[in-house]
């Protein structure tokens, strides 16, 4: 039932899965360098106290490109196989959002998180 | 002498291997049984809720009593009865429709069965310790603090156990039906319950961490001094009312998908006729799911969350009542023309229509926010609840169990037994709540434990109760033929006794553990009856004859959920008699250091298990070629013998 | 999978090594599941953080703009960055069949985790001195329940992280090992994942 299909690899097939995985490590080093760079952006916008909604508005965009990067290269999602990941995450996402906007704007006439 | 796998073994032992089973048809009896005794005790509850609302100003219960049995009966029905019941037959059939060897964890699917015993269980202690919560099956923040004593602690440890097994056994599902189907079995080929079952399963993976949080906001409030919930602390109490219907909602599709899917095998395999539909009825189900959590504020529609909130939930929830139209003329159609056969399952699935109907009609007449004030907690709605959830899960159960109980115990139940358990069951339940629409129409409040002569609401309500004594006469109707049925035990040579449609007759009875002796090839949708037409009703098999790897049986399971029920105790009495707690409890004897040590020994207990599970290799076991060969030739022999 | 093959050669190495198997497979598919579920826990407990936000009972109780130091924050945050980054490298290894160097990594990633959690109970320590506390109001209740939960991931997946070296360390790597380290690196990384919703929505807009 779980015996492993092993296809046996040559050195050449081998070699260019090594460079295949390098390549994709390129890649997530590049997106963990752009995680950093929004991070300071993030915090530095925030340090320097510009237009509180425009500032509230990017710092939460940024947030949401992150966890992209992080989903799609850290967590592989961008490879083949992860259709119903994307879906579960995309449909949890989703709900989420719904119920966080509710918690911020109608738990109660009138006060909210917003104040 | 009972048998374990073709064993004969003794009491102690048959024990033993259902505390350790980690096969997926065992465990489906653990849940139906558990379920069953659940389901019996919210059926007493309900009794005496009948009995003191027979006659005006009636004593026969406190009112404290009387808040502790309503609920007790709600929760224990949705949490404890009608779930895990829909879980039995989820366990036994789903892995046998999809042509599965077992569910994708089958260690996870034996913790969620122990989690939910061992949580309902401790739901139901709290009538032991003499105090039983009383805010309702909602539990509402408000009425929940305030509650003195240690009732709804129970409430909220006791579900908090049973809500994370049910968890565990939803993600065990998801996965299940999308890694472990039979080659062949495309989505598009998967019966209907089997659908049902996938879109349930993802409303819990998506509805019980709602539950998850709200319950622990609540737990550390009444246990561990937080402020969630207390007003003068800054708290607020329409977080939990949120949260709580955030799961709420989903719930009740939680219960009515697996139940329109018990349907839908009944309708067609009693029709003899393809479902009408299908894909359609696939669509419909998904979109009903994802509505599901879109809706949860018509709950709420009196708390004041404005025009514009109130809007959006209530067009959300009237746009529900278009998949599930389509369901039912796609029944409708399914029965049309089709060749019936009037068995117990099908007469139930033919009065779920109406009933159904019914039940969904006043659910329309209630999303009109407007219209809502009128009906909120009046008698209306507890005739429109009972309608849709009795209506429709409770004769799903009752249908299915009729249905499936072949499959499951091999022996099958009485035929006119069933009939007149039905005809009973199905006159008390219109008899109990139609009256009730009008009751609450005519002014009567749920959750009043009594009320006053010459109010006009005497002869309702002594209907009413009238009813409910006629349902608990049908309900010891099918008792009775469960134990003669069991008595007699006179096994059936073929399973396929209702000449089904779908993978699951087609295994041999008793079932082997390993379900199919080689695994199946699907060649499209109502497999069986495909190969019935074609190939003499043998399924093609996707392979030859092999070992098959089995999962090992292990206690860790049993003794992980010990642990957290015995943690529960501690979390209890934790905040008994300290100075930070909130009034409810704060006069009560302290019972340090003895939570503490309950408290910290039960998640040990827990913790260590799980190290141990991870820590030990459990590779499982092979079942060799030749022994289900072997068996496959005994049932051959057995099936020929019987012609 | 009664035969367990460790150490394998690399040609016999399987492209994608944690779903070669049917248990591996089926660990990957209820693992994301279980994460779509764990987005919705901690959506509830953000809804509620911020609906009790800044909810205190008097004027003598310190709000998010008083408490937070963004420094402090920053700091936590380019830990468990970088922890996300080292168990993506502890993965890499995995599928190269290297298991010294994954175990390395995975060590690494340990000890970057138990920084952050350092930090973090150092900060819920200057906290309770400053007199918000678990029970000083519903805005410290939400504050501690939502960073609690995260914080106990953190600890949960330390612990499994060194759990899975250790028993590691002596039986080397399979297929069978190598489904238990994507699955701890996929909760590793759902870590991370809140974590950047934690800084932006209770640091970040509580500080503004």
């Amino acid at each position: 039932m779980a015996d492993l299909q092993t296809e046996s690899l040559n050195k050449k097939e081998l070699d260019t899965l090594y460079k295949s995985r390098a390549k994709e490590m390129r890649i997530q080093l590049t997106s963990f360098a752009l995680m950093i760079f929004m991070t300071f952006i993030a915090f530095g916008l925030v340090a320097l106290e510009f237009n509180k909604y425009l500032v509230g508005a990017i710092i939460i965009t940024l947030a949401f490109i992150q966890v992209i990067l992080q989903f799609y290269y850290f967590m592989h999602m961008k490879d083949k196989g992860h259709d119903f990941a994307k879906l579960f995450i995309l449909v949890g996402m989703y709900f989420a959002i719904a119920f966080i906007i509710t918690f911020v704007f109608i738990v109660w006439i009138g006060t909210g998180g917003i104040k | 002498m009972a048998t374990v796998n073709g064993q004969k073994v003794g009491f102690g032992r048959l024990i033993w291997e259902y505390l350790t089973t980690v096969d997926h048809k065992k465990i489906a009896i653990l849940y139906l049984i558990a379920g069953g005794f659940f389901f019996v005790m919210g059926g007493i509850e309900a009794m005496l809720i009948r009995i003191q609302l027979a006659v005006p100003n009636n004593d026969f219960l406190s009112a404290g009593l009387f808040n502790e049995m309503i609920t007790m009966h709600g929760t224990t029905m949705i949490f404890l009865a009608a779930m895990p019941i829909l879980f039995a037959f989820m366990n036994a059939v789903v892995p046998l429709q999809i042509g599965a060897r077992d569910l994708a964890f089958p260690f996870l699917n034996a913790l969620g069965v122990w989690m939910f015993i061992l949580g309902g269980i401790f739901v139901n202690i709290s009538w032991l310790y003499g105090d039983a919560p009383d805010a309702g099956w909602t539990s509402y923040a408000s009425l929940s603090i305030a509650s003195p004593g240690h009732g709804i602690d129970f409430y909220a440890i006791g579900l908090q156990i049973a809500g994370a097994g049910t968890l565990i056994t939803g993600i065990n599902f998801v996965t299940t039906i999308i890694t472990m189907r039979a080659p062949g079995m495309t989505y598009m080929r998967m019966p209907l319950f089997t659908w049902t079952a996938l879109v349930a399963s993802i409303l819990i993976v998506f509805g019980f961490p709602p539950l998850t949080v709200g319950l622990f906001l609540l737990t550390f409030d009444r246990m561990f001094g937080s402020n969630f919930f207390l007003v003068e602390a800054g708290g607020n109490t329409i977080i939990w009312e949120h949260l709580f219907w955030i799961f709420g909602h989903p719930e009740v599709y939680i219960l009515i998908l697996p139940s329109f899917g018990i349907f839908s095998e009944i309708f067609s395999v009693f029709s003899r006729k393809r479902l009408f539909g299908y894909s359609a009825m696939v669509f419909a189900t998904v979109l009903i799911g994802f509505f599901g959590f879109m809706v949860w504020a018509h709950h709420m529609f009196t708390v004041g969350l404005g025009p514009t909130a109130n809007a959006i939930f209530a067009l959300a929830t009237m746009a529900i009542a278009v998949p599930t139209g389509i369901k039912i003329f796609n029944w409708i159609a399914t029965i049309w023309g089709g060749s019936i056969t009037f068995t117990t399952p099908m007469l139930y699935a033919l009065a779920f229509i109406p009933s159904f109907v019914m039940g969904g009609v006043t659910g329309i007449m209630q999303s009109v926010a407007p219209a809502d004030y009128q009906y909120h907690d009046s008698y209306f709605i507890v005739a429109h609840f009972h309608y849709v959830i009795v209506g429709g899960v409770v004769f799903a159960i009752l249908a299915g169990l009729h249905y499936w109980w072949p499959l499951m115990f091999g022996t099958k139940l009485n035929e006119t037994l069933g009939k007149i358990e039905m005809a009973i069951f199905a006159i008390g339940f219109h008899m109990t709540f139609l009256i009730q629409h009008w009751l609450g129409l005519w002014g009567m409040p749920r959750r009043v434990f009594t009320y006053l002569d010459g109010q006009g609401l005497n002869v309702g309500n002594l209907i009413s109760t009238i009813g409910a004594l006629l349902m608990a006469v049908g309900v010891i109707v099918l008792v009775i033929n469960i134990i003669i049925t069991v008595a007699k035990n006179d096994r059936v040579v073929d399973v396929d006794v209702w000449d089904g449609r779908t993978l699951e007759w087609a295994v041999a009875t008793p079932t082997p553990e390993y379900n199919f002796f080689q695994t199946p090839l699907v060649r499209g949708l109502d497999a069986l009856q495909l190969e019935k037409e074609e190939n003499n009703g043998v399924i093609p098999s996707a392979g030859p004859v092999e070992d098959v790897h089995m999962p090992n049986n292990s206690i860790i399971p049993f003794i992980l959920t010990l642990g957290l029920f015995i943690a529960g105790f501690g979390a209890l009495f934790h905040a008994s008699g300290q100075d930070w707690a909130i009034p409810a409890v704060k006069d009560l004897p302290s019972m340090r250091p003895w939570s503490m040590i309950l408290l910290v020994g039960g998640l040990s207990i827990t913790f260590l298990s799980m190290m141990a599970r991870s820590w030990v290799d459990d590779h499982g076991h092979y079942i060799k070629k030749e022994r289900i060969e072997k068996e496959m030739r005994e049932y051959e022999e057995r099936k020929r013998g019987a012609n | 999978m009664a035969e367990v093959k460790y150490n394998v050669s690399n040609a016999n190495w399987p492209k994608h090594p944690e779903t070669a198997t049917i248990e591996g497979k089926n660990k990957f598919v209820g693992f994301w599941t279980f994460l779509a579920g764990e987005t919705v826990l901690f959506s509830c407990l953000f809804a509620t953080y911020l609906a009790l936000k800044d909810s205190v009972p008097s004027d003598d109780h310190l709000l998010a703009a008083d408490l937070f130091h963004l420094e402090l924050a920053f700091v936590m945050t380019m830990f468990l960055l970088t922890s996300s980054l080292t168990s993506v490298f502890a993965v890499y290894q995995m599928r190269n069949n290297n298991f010294s160097k994954m175990q390395l990594w995975l060590g690494i990633t340990v000890l970057l985790g138990a920084g952050f959690l350092a930090l973090e109970i150092y900060e819920f320590i200057e906290y309770v001195s400053l007199g918000h506390t678990f029970r000083s109001s519903a805005f410290g209740s939400a504050f501690y329940i939502l960073i609690g939960t995260h914080g106990f991931h953190v600890i949960i997946g330390l612990i499994w992280i060194t759990l899975l070296i250790i028993r590691n360390a002596g039986r080397g790597l399979s297929v069978y090992t190598a489904a238990k380290v994507n699955t701890a690196a996929l909760y590793w990384h759902f870590i991370d994942v809140v974590w950047v919703f934690i800084f932006t929505i209770v640091y970040l807009l509580g500080v503004l």
